[in-house]
């Protein structure tokens, strides 16, 4: 089978959503788009992607929410969603935690380091589901 | 058995009661007989004319034409325990005397005694009264002893006791005086006032009474001491004289008896009428006195029941302010608050606002310079590390500033993990390094062991570390930056020494107060917020540390950070770590 290489980025800013669109493309990932958290569910759902990378601040329903909303599938239960945020408050990352997202990413994003911490969550949050399942 | 024995004493009880209630009927019945027996004895009661001559207090007739005075009381009290009828007739004194005796009537009152009357009257044997003579002047006269008397005109009652005395004594004295006798004591009081006479001469109760509303005042001239008593006519009437006799020694054996109070009605009425001026005005002014004061006490009760009121009032009004101004409080509270919440979010949004758009540029120019998009000539690659520095430097100032306001709003969130220190330190060396090369700076470090555990913050405590190190870089522009670590009392001590500028002794206060910069100014020769510092002192503070600093301007300054080895619950050893 081949590798998934399908990682979905929820994001409403447009130049940021093509940052990393392009960054993960230039590493050799396709980046499924999305703008708006039903979207999100929506794409995660159909495409079941290697990774979700989540906006918290986004219109509508915001990414506690929607990292919540993810969660409820157990088909998306080996999906790692990594939670990218300017919101730097008390509570950002416990939240972000407990709404279901398993790593954290503060911006702005640094383009020298950003995939190499996306594919360290990657790896950490599969062993981590292999050692629950054995 | 038992309820026998507790009967008997009841049986008894009543036995006694009605025994005392017989009694008392008996009693009731006995003393109703005497009440009846009393009157029919009054009925047949003896009748017993009185002479009195107008000499108050001991016997006289009042406005009314109503017998009194101490005599009259005395022989009441007498003739009302036996059974007399008493018919007091008004005379002038030598008339009651003949009047006794051509048995007109039976007794005279107030008869002083004398061997002479008593060869005249049969006396009883008990005195009424005593009773002295005693000279009475104007005022103002100065007559202090008899010899005073000479050459003054002198009034006395006709054929009194008094007229008698005086004629011996002023034969005996041998004095020049124009002695008057008039009718009554009364007549001879007038005289004097009137200025007719100089003295007069009366007996001790008259004069007591008088002398003050005639305007006369008693002299110490006193003289014969006499016994007053009931005379009756030779013979006559010896049973009304021994009854007397009999009552009069019962009624002063009881010192309640109606004769003492007789005694006291009449003397006590009398002593109210020597009542010297001054007391008189004394007594007025305590009286006004008493009547101010009545006056003025009413007075303040009311001013006391007004302010009370008004009290009431300011009270009620107090209360009330303190309601409205809780309620006002509680408003200004929840404003607080509001404000307070306003103000994360106003925190959360510039944070997110600012780095959003941020984000893009700072990856964007990353990504250029990575190539990823294609070759740049050097040019392009100068000009976007020129963006890139910008940038950075833009985020860094956002980041301190919503530093700042995170820590000032409580809302500074602290991650705790165990690192090594010394590895923390090297890697903000690198950061500054290539600023510190491009100076000329020495970078110099030394750590006391190999390995430095740490349970802290670490993000936190690596921006304390490049802070430091950034403004000793900045202010240094020859010589060397030294980092140097010890161990002391579970703290570490991270000093950062320069060769810098230095700080001015003034200044040292100030340092880590907020947008604090030194030579600030428009122009400044050093970019900055000036926030750095106050982050890093509020930082350690957090940490459970604290920053002390050494300086010396020209010559450089150290700046020592002071950070617990075990979390925040090293936080209480700080305080020894020097």
């Amino acid at each position: 089978m081949e590798k998934n290489k399908q990682i979905l980025v929820i994001e409403d800013n447009p130049s940021n959503l093509y940052l990393m669109q392009y960054l993960l493309g230039k590493h050799g990932y396709t980046a499924i788009e999305a703008d708006t958290g039903l979207k999100g569910i929506d794409l995660a759902l159909t495409s079941k992607p290697l990774a979700i990378i989540l906006d918290i601040q986004l219109p509508e329903m915001d990414g506690y929410e929607v990292a919540k909303a993810i969660r409820a599938y157990s088909s998306l239960d080996d999906t790692p969603i990594i939670a990218v945020t300017s919101y730097a408050m008390i509570g950002d990352r416990e939240n972000a935690i407990a709404a279901g997202a398993s790593a954290y990413i503060e911006k702005p994003i640094n383009p020298d380091t950003f995939i190499r911490e996306i594919e360290s969550h990657i790896q950490e949050y599969s062993e981590r589901s292999k050692l629950c399942e054995s | 058995m038992h309820s026998l024995q507790v009967a008997m004493p009841i049986t008894r009880n009543f036995a006694q009661t009605h025994i005392k209630y017989m009694a008392e009927r008996i009693v009731k019945s006995l003393v109703l007989i005497a009440v009846i027996c009393c009157s029919v004895q009054f009925l047949a009661a003896r009748m017993v004319h009185v002479g009195i001559a107008q000499n108050p207090p001991k016997c006289y007739m009042d406005d009314e034409g109503k017998p009194a005075g101490i005599f009259v009381e005395i022989l009441n009290s007498i003739g009302n325990e036996e059974g007399w009828e008493l018919q007091y007739q008004l005379g002038k004194w030598d008339e009651n005397l003949l009047k006794l005796q051509s048995g007109e009537i039976d007794l005279v009152a107030d008869v002083a005694y004398t061997t002479d009357r008593d060869k005249l009257f049969d006396f009883h044997s008990i005195p009424v009264l005593s009773s002295w003579s005693q000279v009475y002047s104007r005022k103002g006269l100065g007559i202090q002893s008899i010899i005073d008397l000479d050459g003054k005109r002198i009034v006395v009652l006709e054929g009194s006791i008094q007229q008698q005395a005086l004629n011996t004594m002023v034969r005996g004295f041998g004095l020049q005086v124009t002695i008057t006798a008039v009718q009554s004591f009364d007549d001879a009081f007038k005289a004097v006032a009137e200025n007719k006479a100089d003295v007069a001469v009366t007996n001790n109760f008259f004069g007591r009474m008088h002398a003050n509303s005639y305007g006369l005042e008693d002299t110490a001239i006193v003289f014969e001491p006499s016994t007053l008593f009931f005379v009756a006519a030779k013979g006559r009437n010896v049973d009304l004289l021994d009854k007397i006799d009999l009552n009069l020694k019962q009624l002063k054996q009881t010192p309640d008896s109606d004769y003492y109070k007789a005694i006291r009605n009449w003397t006590s009425e009398s002593t109210g009428m020597i009542i010297p001026l001054w007391v008189k005005v004394m007594l007025l002014i305590i009286g006004l006195g008493l009547l101010i004061s009545t006056i003025a006490g009413f007075v303040l009760k009311r001013q006391v029941r007004l302010r009370t009121h008004e009290l009431q009032l300011a009270n009620a009004d107090m209360e009330n302010r303190i309601i409205e101004r809780t309620k006002e409080l509680a408003s200004a509270m929840q404003a607080a608050q509001q404000a307070d919440m306003l103000k994360s979010a106003f925190l959360a949004t510039m944070s997110h606002e600012l780095r959003t758009p941020l984000n893009s540029i700072i990856g964007f120019t990353g990504i250029l310079l990575q190539e990823l998009p294609g070759n740049l000539n050097d040019e392009q690659k100068k000009q976007l590390h020129l963006v890139q520095n910008s940038s950075r430097h833009l985020l860094s100032l956002i980041n301190d500033v919503l530093d700042i306001s995170k820590i000032e709003a409580g809302q500074l969130d602290l991650q705790y993990s165990i690192f090594d220190l010394k590895k923390s330190i090297e890697k903000v060396l690198l950061l500054v390094k290539t600023q510190a090369e491009k100076k000329g700076l020495e970078v110099n470090t030394c750590y006391q062991h190999d390995s430095l555990e740490i349970e802290c913050d670490q993000r936190r405590l690596e921006q304390v570390i490049l802070n430091l190190l950034s403004n000793a870089v900045k202010f240094t522009e020859t010589g060397s930056i030294t980092i140097t670590t010890m161990e002391q009392n579970e703290c570490y001590i991270i000093s950062i020494q320069d060769t810098g500028i230095g700080i001015p002794l003034s200044e040292l206060d100030r340092l880590f107060k907020p947008f604090h910069q030194i030579d600030s100014g428009l122009t400044r020769k050093y970019e900055g917020t000036g926030l750095g510092l106050s982050i890093c002192y509020q930082l350690l503070n957090l940490l459970g540390g604290r920053i002390v600093v050494k300086s010396e301007p020209g010559k450089g300054s150290t700046f020592r950070a002071i950070v617990p080895k075990r979390g925040a619950n090293g936080k209480k050893q700080t305080d020894s770590c020097d």
